[in-house]
């Protein structure tokens, strides 16, 4: 079990515990469910690398206590 | 320029109507080269031209979001407010399918409750096909009629959320609509007639799972149909017998024939492997049937017991009757979650094999495995909570 940040720089700030099997996807649907936005209209960032919904966190090499911009579509 | 409303337009539910669509889909539209291009001073009768050359319907799409031709087209729509008599004639057309579809949503979007209802329930019988393309890119295959339904029951379609309209039954009792009259309800009477003495020769079952096929098979599965044909169906004559026999279930009286007969012929294998795993997530009214499966194994259990007239016989009788209590109880709450509905089934298997203080451990322990949410720790407990509500594993 891992815990990710995502920031959004305006404001909203969420921490989000999942397992490292989960999908972007799913990492954005508990995201949507902190939030309140809903999980197709986020978008996940690092840098210019917008992260695609199919791959897991495992595959992104994404560990506990990392950051990940948090974007709208 | 090119994107500013039309100054003569009429402003939609206290807005600006272009603002109906949030800020970020409006900026992709307009960035967009398909509304640079073709949706440049666009008239209600050039536009109807544009609207023929549809050949999908959808969103956005895509990694950056791309907005699709037919949100493009809404978007002119609102921008150019085409008064309500082209809508109409929008929809009534039946030569082009997304035409009428283009209509409907923009009439989704502006028009009154009582406008949508009237215009966009006659559009539940066209079932023709339509091309939808998916957020990741894809096309996939719908209808028409779905998408009416959609329409009319969701808040959220195509990347756009819908202004919210009141319900058919307000309406209803406000008198300003008529109940609702479907196409197909002289082919539902029929089948309900014919089921009701089905049901009184004692078929109870096959009838019920022929409500189900039947629900099924028509063009395509639809959970409003099979909802609603269950619905009806469980209504009237299913919940009251379950109710009835229920409460007489403790003193077992004539529930044990019945049980042994249905359990010998088809629900052992039939209701337990198919049921169970096709029905368990769709059903909503999942208590009947968890209260007919759990009756099923006590059938079972009962008659291994009384094959082995052991001296345990009391005790598995007390701990049946102890643990269907808590699987009733349990089995509300835990309908809800997907992956629940098998942990009762495990444990009694598990309970049959063994002996009394082995089944005991391995319930405690498959107990905090399967939820998850009967986690120690509360705040993990609640995260699991919350991944079983969005079909997620728990946490590790």
């Amino acid at each position: 079990m891992i815990e990710v940040v995502l920031n959004d720089r305006l404001g909203k700030k969420v921490r989000v515990k999942c397992n490292e099997d989960d999908t972007i996807g799913d990492l954005k649907k508990l995201v949507a469910a902190q939030t309140g936005t809903r999980s197709d209209k986020i978008r996940i960032q690092k840098w210019y690398n917008v992260y695609k919904d199919h791959i897991t966190l495992k595959d992104y090499e994404i560990h506990d206590g990392m950051g990940l911009e948090l974007y709208y579509n | 320029m090119a994107n500013r409303t039309d100054p003569a337009a009429k402003s939609i539910r206290g807005t600006n109507p272009q603002n109906l669509v949030e800020k970020i889909l409006r900026s992709k539209i307009y960035q967009n080269t398909y509304w640079k291009e073709q949706c440049f001073g666009l008239t209600a009768e050039t536009l109807v031209d544009k609207a023929m050359e549809l050949d999908h319907l959808g969103g956005t799409h895509g990694g950056n979001r791309k907005p699709t031709p037919f949100m493009c087209l809404v978007m002119k729509m609102l921008q150019i407010q085409p008064e309500k008599e082209i809508v109409i004639e929008f929809i009534k057309n039946d030569d082009y399918k997304y035409v009428r579809i283009l209509g409907a949503f923009y009439l989704r979007l502006t028009g009154t409750d009582v406008d949508v209802y009237r215009y966009l329930e006659p559009l539940y019988n066209d079932y023709r096909k339509l091309r939808q393309k998916l957020p990741e890119g894809k096309f996939s295959l719908t209808h028409v009629d779905e998408v009416i339904d959609e329409l009319l029951t969701k808040d959220y379609s195509c990347d756009i959320a819908l202004p919210r309209i009141k319900k058919r039954w307000t309406l209803e009792t406000l008198g300003s609509l008529e109940p609702r009259r479907s196409v197909l309800e002289d082919d539902f009477e029929e089948e309900e007639e014919k089921e009701e003495n089905d049901q009184l020769d004692g078929l109870e079952e096959e009838a019920h799972e022929k409500d189900y096929y039947r629900g099924r098979s028509p063009a395509r599965e639809r959970d409003r149909d099979r909802r609603r044909d269950r619905d009806r169906y469980r209504e009237r004559d299913y919940d009251r017998d379950y109710d009835r026999d229920y409460d007489r279930e403790r003193g077992r009286g004539r529930d044990r024939d019945r049980d042994r007969e249905r359990d010998r012929d088809r629900d052992r294998d039939r209701d337990r492997d198919r049921d169970r795993d096709r029905y368990r997530l769709r059903d909503e009214k999942d208590y009947g049937r968890d209260r007919e499966r759990d009756r099923e194994w006590e059938g079972r259990e009962r008659e291994r017991r009384d094959r082995d007239r052991g001296r345990r016989r009391s005790h598995s009788r007390s701990r049946s009757r102890s643990k269907d209590r808590k699987d009733r109880e349990g089995g509300e709450h835990r309908k809800r979650h997907a992956r629940s509905s098998t942990s009762p089934r495990r444990r009694d298997g598990a309970e049959e094999n063994g002996t009394r203080e082995e089944p005991k451990k391995k319930k405690e322990r498959k107990e905090k495995k399967e939820d998850g949410t009967d986690h120690p720790d509360p705040e993990i407990a609640e995260a699991n909570r919350l991944r079983a509500s969005l079909g997620l594993k728990p946490l590790k």
